[in-house]
């Protein structure tokens, strides 16, 4: 069962990332990159991260693919134009492909990822309770240090996309 | 996960050890503060009391005021406050006031909001002394991110020019880029040492100490190899070192003229007290680093020198020659794999190059007009003539970067190449030197300029460039200060000289 859990995600997660590259049609590009990452939290819940699996659909899923879908919509791209590929740029997709290859041969060839061992034990990050008290007692300070990151960023934003007024900027 | 466990956890949680850090935060958010409830007409004093704050601060550091924590872990091993992280929260604070003041004299021809800029300086000057004192990737990658983040808003932060805006998205293009990069290694070397398969396995690979004790156990394992050389990566895109520094001309020609500084001194100081604690942390690969290291210190070093040759506007030429320097600091990484009194040359170099870095930005601030990205040489043609205290400044400034005898540059160079003797990189020796050479040619060029070019071209009509701004009492202050500071620091190396002998 959880052998044929696992092909049917891992699969269906490799088509839908197919299909986010061949799609010509952004919205539609846009749609199977969601299903593609439902099936990545498939494949997590399998692992019995239950946590990263939610995070992934709530954050990635519901959050950054709709901001995708607004962009995209708000821009008005259609799939009209393909682009049509140059020589130089057929020869540096050649080289990173063959690139690709060679690192994929070689990760066969040298490393190698043995089974996991049953007898260990899954991860803080796995369940919500563990992930939270690591999140207020160890990780304290990073979680600190991010909130002066998000409000820089949001001072940026507004620094950034203000509208200059002449008048109040020669005082 | 017990409750009495979270507790230890939660009491070593020393908020003491980080006060510098806390109050520089607390200081950016008292600028917001203060600017919501001051009448408009004394918004102009904030960058003063941001300076002022920072000013104390330092005061307070060289007085010893976190020396109780030196040498100690706080935060569950989260940071390590090392003899050299205090010597570098010494160093970003006064990048970071010397910023201020070359801000207070950008801004000036700008008509842009002033507070929000000081508020992300001082954000990322705390990051940044958060970063050098890291002992663990997460707290490591969370205050790069913090600095990288600030430096995209700063970068971009005269946004009405399309020179700034090109530099805002190739640097923050690049800097994603370089991150996503760094964390890939991250999480290649956190899962490799967290394999149960493998001797020495930890559970906490995050900590550098638990890693460095993973590798010296596994050395030479396949895929932690690959994780460390894409760690490297990461952070040789933030230190602009060959094949990596593709972004630095535009963005520091893009970038207002202060931001080029903190970029050039207080970021590249950041990223290499970062590569030297990953450099330890990675020593049972040594077979692996130090022919990578030492590949890319040729590199940088050769492409630096001979990309600023050609370059006619002198903020490119500023980071062009800021890559080279960067290839010498990378020769005294090299070097302290083997020498640690590398280690303190580093160091010396840093704090040589922050000085005469900030003397010639001073007063490339002063010459700019109202196009911050528009500065080239020819504007400096004539200005012994105008102005014989700029025209001195400049010139120690760029000996001292050139490596002129007996300025503080030409130390800092002398004790890596010391350094590199002892450590017997001949090879990577005679490419400094030839380097060397080069970089004399193009920081001459510039003196030239200054002194002995008239300002007219051969038919007698002068050449366009900016008014003449007048220097304030402060901005002089802080260059001839800074100018002094160069001599004697090449005369006499006092205090610094000793702590690089005790070492």
């Amino acid at each position: 069962m959880g052998s044929f859990l696992f092909d049917f995600f891992a699969i269906f997660t490799v088509i839908c990332a197919v299909g986010t590259v061949v799609n010509k049609n952004a919205v539609n590009a846009a749609m199977c990159f969601l299903l593609c990452l439902v099936g990545v939290a498939g494949l997590f819940v399998q692992l019995d991260a239950y946590l990263l699996a939610f995070l992934l659909l709530l954050v990635y899923a519901g959050a950054v693919v709709a901001l995708f879908l607004f962009i995209i919509m708000l821009l008005d791209v259609q799939g009209k134009s393909a682009v049509s590929f140059r020589r130089l740029s057929t020869a540096a997709a050649v080289i990173a492909a063959g690139l690709l290859a060679v690192g994929l041969c070689s990760f066969a060839i040298h490393g190698h990822l043995d089974a996991p061992n049953p007898n260990y034990a899954s991860g803080v990050g796995a369940a919500l309770k563990p992930y939270a008290y690591q999140l207020f007692t160890l990780y304290l300070l990073p979680v600190q240090i991010m909130g002066f990151l998000l409000l820089i960023a949001m001072l940026g934003v507004i620094v950034l996309s203000k509208k200059i007024d002449p008048a109040e900027g020669a005082k | 996960m017990d409750i009495a466990s979270l507790q230890t956890l939660a009491a070593n949680n020393d908020w003491l050890a980080i006060m510098p850090e806390l109050l520089l935060g607390c200081l950016a958010l008292a600028l917001l503060v203060l600017e919501i409830i001051l009448p408009a007409k004394l918004h102009s004093r904030l960058p003063a009391v941001a300076l002022l704050g920072v000013l104390a601060l330092l005061v307070f550091q060289l007085l010893g005021f976190t020396a109780g924590f030196a040498e100690q872990e706080s935060f569950n091993g989260l940071l390590v406050h090392s003899r050299e992280g205090q010597v570098m929260r010494v160093f970003f604070l006064l990048a970071a006031l010397l910023v201020g003041v070359i801000s207070t004299i950008s801004l000036a021809k700008q008509k842009l909001p002033h507070t929000e800029f000081y508020h992300i300086l001082l954000v990322v000057t705390a990051a940044m002394m958060l970063l050098v004192q890291s002992n663990h990737f997460v707290m490591l990658f969370v205050a790069l991110e913090t600095v990288t983040i600030g430096l995209y808003i700063l970068v971009s932060y005269f946004r009405s020019r399309p020179l700034t805006l090109e530099a805002g998205l190739k640097y923050l293009i690049m800097g994603a880029l370089s991150s996503s990069i760094l964390l890939f290694g991250i999480v290649l070397l956190y899962g490799v040492a967290g394999n149960p398969e493998l001797p020495g396995h930890t559970a906490s690979a995050m900590n550098l100490d638990s890693l460095h004790a993973f590798l010296a156990a596994n050395r030479h394992n396949f895929l932690a190899s690959i994780g460390i050389v894409l760690v490297l990566s990461g952070v040789a895109f933030k230190i602009a070192a060959f094949p990596f520094q593709i972004w630095v001309p535009d963005v520091y020609q893009g970038a207002p003229t202060p931001v080029t500084a903190f970029l050039a001194v207080a970021s590249k100081g950041a990223g290499f007290l970062v590569l030297l604690v990953l450099a330890r942390t990675f020593s049972p690969y040594a077979w692996l680093l130090a022919p990578v290291l030492t590949l890319m210190a040729g590199a940088t070093l050769l492409f630096g020198s001979l990309g600023a040759l050609t370059q006619h506007n002198v903020k490119r030429l500023m980071g062009l020659s800021g890559v080279s320097h960067a290839g010498f600091l990378l020769m005294g990484v090299v070097a302290a794999g083997t020498q640690s009194m590398a280690i303190g040359a580093i160091y010396f170099y840093l704090f040589a190059y922050l000085l005469a870095s900030f003397a010639v930005f001073g007063v490339m601030a002063l010459v700019a007009g109202p196009d911050d990205a528009d500065q080239e040489i020819s504007h400096y043609a004539g200005l012994a003539k105008d102005s014989p205290f700029l025209a001195l400044v400049l010139a120690i400034g760029l000996g001292s970067l050139a490596g002129i005898p007996p300025l503080a540059g030409f130390m800092g160079k002398l004790f890596i190449f010391i350094a590199a003797f002892k450590a017997g990189l001949y090879g990577l020796l005679a490419v400094a030197i030839v380097g060397v050479v080069i970089s004399s040619y193009y920081y001459f060029s510039w003196i030239r300029a200054a002194f002995f070019s008239s300002g007219t071209s051969s038919d007698g009509e002068a050449t366009a460039r900016p008014a003449r701004t007048p220097v304030s009492f402060t901005a002089g202050l802080v260059l001839s200060l800074l100018a002094f500071g160069t001599v004697l620091l090449g005369l006499y190396q006092g205090v610094l000289g000793q702590w690089l002998n005790t070492r």
